[in-house]
């Protein structure tokens, strides 16, 4: 897909329509093997560590999958469909998983794949001294495993675990001889699995090198081919500098430069002879929970007055060009379960936000820029409105809301804050609106969040919001199975959420990708963050 | 020689105890719990049944003063501890990227050396004329310029537009020549100042005044007496522009994308990753103190008065 317009609403209409999935790459019939596909990657977004049991990140499960394959995977249209795993099936209760696995399968160093390889790496990932940050709580808490026979493999659940997928998709499958061999530190270095590439090197903070897998077998379902990948190396480049990172594809550094700023457009935006894409990630988009325990925010009025007074359209085009997705509700606006009813009940009225803040007690005062308290309840007379507003990046949205709040008499604080201290406030509960992104293309995210059940240390319930009917419906989300009916528990759940007004969204960070012409078939999948290099090839 | 050395070395051992106390205790005073940051991952949340297990593994619940021993007297066997984030031994990831920023630092001096030393001769020889003041104009441009404006102004121009360097990494010496110019530039200056001053000040000398007398030629007068009485000074500047490019080649690392000390030490920073930034804090430390070291040796050796006047 070419971006050669500066028209923010085509592209954003073009997204809503889906056509950045697989098939939006041109794709020509005659691939050429060979070639290193050089990519420019942020440098704050290297992994710290290559294993994907252990971190949770987005970039190391993405590097995994080039060196191994996952059971499932989950395509451009989003849709799960069958790598290592060729069927499963779930009961009605979603308690008992069966997997039917592939046969034929090899891994890196020639030991077989079967059940008792993905036994050994689910439990590799549960152990404790994995201290796994991420795939162990989506593995959930399974009771047992059981090897039917060398290819099937069934996990058995104490209570309904409905979002298994989601995890599997993202679980690299390693050999576990060479586990077991490099042991849980060094292994990161010395991956082994099944997938279309080995590590080569992994210069830290300089790049990562991939080198192709002469004997994959391509059982994955995105290789449009058979047989081994196309290029014969993926060298990852870690760029610390924007200006350069933007750049690299122009000036011929590298052949994909992804996850660019977003003034990377001006640089692409004239030269119809690169491609430049703008994708959505689904998920919370740029959101800012509020802490309801304590004034001003603990009063409803004065909180549905902060989502009145902002005008988040006008934000985009004088930030971004426009080019960021909207995002009117605790789920942005392209993901699939998305509350429509969001965008109406906090449509921008500045006469509403001044009225619930009179009523409130936050009275203008002649000659005072900000309203002063008048009987609140717990604040003495003559206090400022002042909300504080802590994020750990794109700080300027919250300077620009700052000044449309002003007008209204509210002192919005805007401060940046490194993630270790974040956490520290949050665990104190020491801030009134608290960045909080979460990216998923499921809506279990809504239970993360907002059940009252994870307001404990390391939870992600921050705001002190309990409300009975809210914990019981995203509860369903871990029990129901059905994604059509997930979707309308996700939008229920939405709907109390903005009705309470426990959290301002923003936007939704789109991620800018640039790449040469000559890179073919480079497959996107249903998130802005992940692709496929399975079939992908350099025309020479 | 030999007293003098065991004397410098011996003043090493309060201030390496010094810094370790004062990085240990500061860490320990900010804000953040490693375990937490450890469990806290990008989209789920910790059991807190994990987090005590955790902290214990990691001996955070020991008291303070016990937690200082352990790393102290890891330290002194070479064992700065395990990371936090990257989950491997801290003593292997410095020297993973020791070898880059000493690259970098040696290139760095080396240009500044190239640049500042001949720039501050011909502004000493020509006191006074245009080539003083426009040597000295250089020097004050190097010495005011911020870095990363130098660094990416190198990039856009001989990476972007003559495509004649690569703009980031760390692969050969090729991708050392912008750094090393951005490094090395904003040292030129402040050498040039010192080499310009030392320069006027030995020229003006009695000896020298004797040697023009005695009908030596210019260039001599100029190298054998004039240039290396002037070096002494320029020696300490020298070493101390070594160690400080060796703490604080971040920028340069951080611009043209470079692995090195000086990101690690601010990337483990920025996570709260405190083995890390104890050991990183400690090893530089170590490291500049040794450069200090090297230096005074040198300037005793070059200059006998100071090791009799210690």
């Amino acid at each position: 897909m070419i971006f050669s317009r500066r028209s923010a609403s085509a592209m954003v209409a073009s997204l809503a329509m889906g056509l950045l999935s697989t098939s939006a790459i041109a794709q020509t019939p005659t691939p050429t093997p060979g070639g290193n596909l050089t990519i420019a990657w942020r440098a704050n977004q290297e992994p710290a560590s290559l294993d994907g049991h252990i971190d949770p990140f987005q970039s190391t499960w993405l590097f995994n999958s080039f060196v191994a394959d996952p059971l499932v995977v989950l395509d451009g249209e989003a849709k799960y469909r069958p790598a290592l795993a060729t069927a499963w099936e779930v009961n009605a209760d979603g308690t008992v998983w069966t997997f039917r696995l592939r046969a034929g399968v090899r891994f890196q160093d020639g030991t077989p794949f079967n059940a008792a390889a993905v036994k050994y790496n689910i439990e590799r990932i549960m152990a404790p001294a994995t201290a796994s940050k991420q795939l162990a709580s989506e593995l959930g808490p399974i009771r047992s495993i059981d090897l039917v026979d060398d290819l099937t493999i069934r996990l058995n659940y104490p209570q309904p675990w409905v979002t298994l997928l989601d995890g599997l998709r993202r679980m690299p499958i390693w050999s576990p001889t060479a586990a077991e061999r490099f042991g849980l530190q060094e292994f990161q270095r010395n991956l082994v699995g099944t997938g279309p590439f080995t590590l080569g090197e992994w210069v830290k903070n300089d790049r990562m090198v991939f080198r192709r897998w002469a004997d994959y077998g391509g059982w994955n379902p995105m290789s449009t081919h058979q047989g081994p990948a196309y290029l014969d190396q993926v060298t990852v480049r870690f760029i610390g500098e924007n200006a350069v990172l933007n750049e690299a594809v122009r000036a011929g550094t590298t052949l994909v430069g992804f996850s660019l700023t977003p003034d990377s457009r001006e640089i692409y935006n004239n030269r119809p002879n690169f491609r430049f894409m703008s994708l959505g990630q689904s998920g919370t988009g740029l959101q800012q929970v509020m802490n309801i325990r304590r004034p001003p925010l603990s009063d409803l009025r004065v909180r549905q007055a902060l989502l009145f007074a902002r005008d988040m359209p006008a934000i985009n085009r004088l930030l971004y060009d426009g080019t960021y997705i909207a995002s009117d509700g605790p789920l942005d606006n392209v993901h699939r379960c998305f509350w429509p009813g969001a965008t109406a009940m906090y449509a921008p009225n500045a006469d509403r936000a001044r009225q619930l803040l009179d009523e409130a007690g936050w009275r203008v005062v002649q000659g005072q820029p900000i309203r002063q308290s008048r009987g609140v309840e717990g604040v003495p007379d003559g206090t400022p409105l002042r909300v504080r507003w802590t994020t750990i990046h794109h700080r300027e949205i919250g300077e620009a809301l700052q000044s449309q709040y002003r007008r209204l008499g509210i002192d919005l604080q805007v401060e940046q804050v490194p993630g270790p201290i974040q956490l520290d406030r949050v665990n104190r509960r020491d801030f009134d609106l608290m960045f909080l992104r979460q990216r998923s293309p499921d809506p279990v995210i809504l239970d993360q969040v907002w059940n009252s059940r994870w307001d404990q240390p390391g939870g992600w319930a921050w705001t002190g919001f309990k409300n009975d009917e809210l914990d019981r419906v995203v509860g369903q989300l871990r029990v129901v199975g059905d994604d059509t009916r997930r979707c309308e528990i996700a939008k229920q759940a939405q709907e109390i959420l903005m009705r309470n007004a426990v959290m301002l969204p923003t936007l939704s960070e789109p991620v800018f990708i640039a790449m040469s012409p000559r890179v073919q078939n480079f497959q996107m999948g249903s998130e802005g963050n992940w692709f496929f290099l399975h079939s992908t090839w350099i025309q020479r | 020689m030999g007293r003098y050395i065991a004397n410098r070395l011996a003043q090493l051992i309060p201030v390496l105890f010094l810094i370790s106390v004062i990085v240990f205790g500061i860490l320990h005073a900010l804000p953040g719990d490693p375990a937490e940051l450890i469990l806290q991952g990008a989209e789920g949340g910790a059991p807190p049944e994990r987090l005590r297990e955790l902290k214990t593994q990691m001996g955070l619940d020991d008291p303070l003063i016990v937690q200082y021993l352990r790393f102290a007297g890891g330290a002194l066997v070479g064992d700065l501890g395990e990371s936090i984030r990257f989950r491997t031994s801290v003593t292997g990831l410095i020297l993973d990227r020791l070898w880059y920023t000493v690259e970098l630092a040696l290139a760095g001096l080396l240009v500044a050396l190239l640049i500042g030393v001949p720039l501050g001769m011909i502004a000493a020889v020509r006191q006074n004329s245009w080539v003083d003041t426009l040597a000295m104009s250089v020097a004050y441009v190097g010495a005011s310029m911020p870095v990363f404006w130098f660094g990416l102004i190198l990039i856009l121009t001989f990476s972007f537009t003559f495509s004649w360097f690569p703009p980031a990494g760390a692969d050969g010496l090729i991708s050392l020549v912008l750094p090393a110019i951005t490094l090395g530039f904003v040292s030129a200056g402040l050498i040039s100042r010192l080499v310009r001053s030392s320069m006027i000040e030995v020229l003006g000398e009695d000896y020298i005044r004797t040697s023009r007398a005695k009908g030596m030629s210019e260039r001599l007068v100029l190298w054998r007496h004039g240039f290396r009485n002037a070096l002494i000074p320029v020696v300490t500047m020298v070493g101390l522009t070594f160690g400080g490019m060796l703490a604080g080649a971040v920028v340069t690392e951080t611009v043209f994308s470079r692995p090195g000390l000086g990101r690690l030490v601010v990337s483990a920073i920025l996570t709260k990753d405190y083995p890390l930034v104890q050991g990183c804090v400690l090893f530089l430390a170590v490291l500049y103190l040794s450069v200090n070291l090297v230096v005074d040796i040198l300037y005793a050796w070059l200059d006998p008065r100071i090791r009799y006047a210690k």
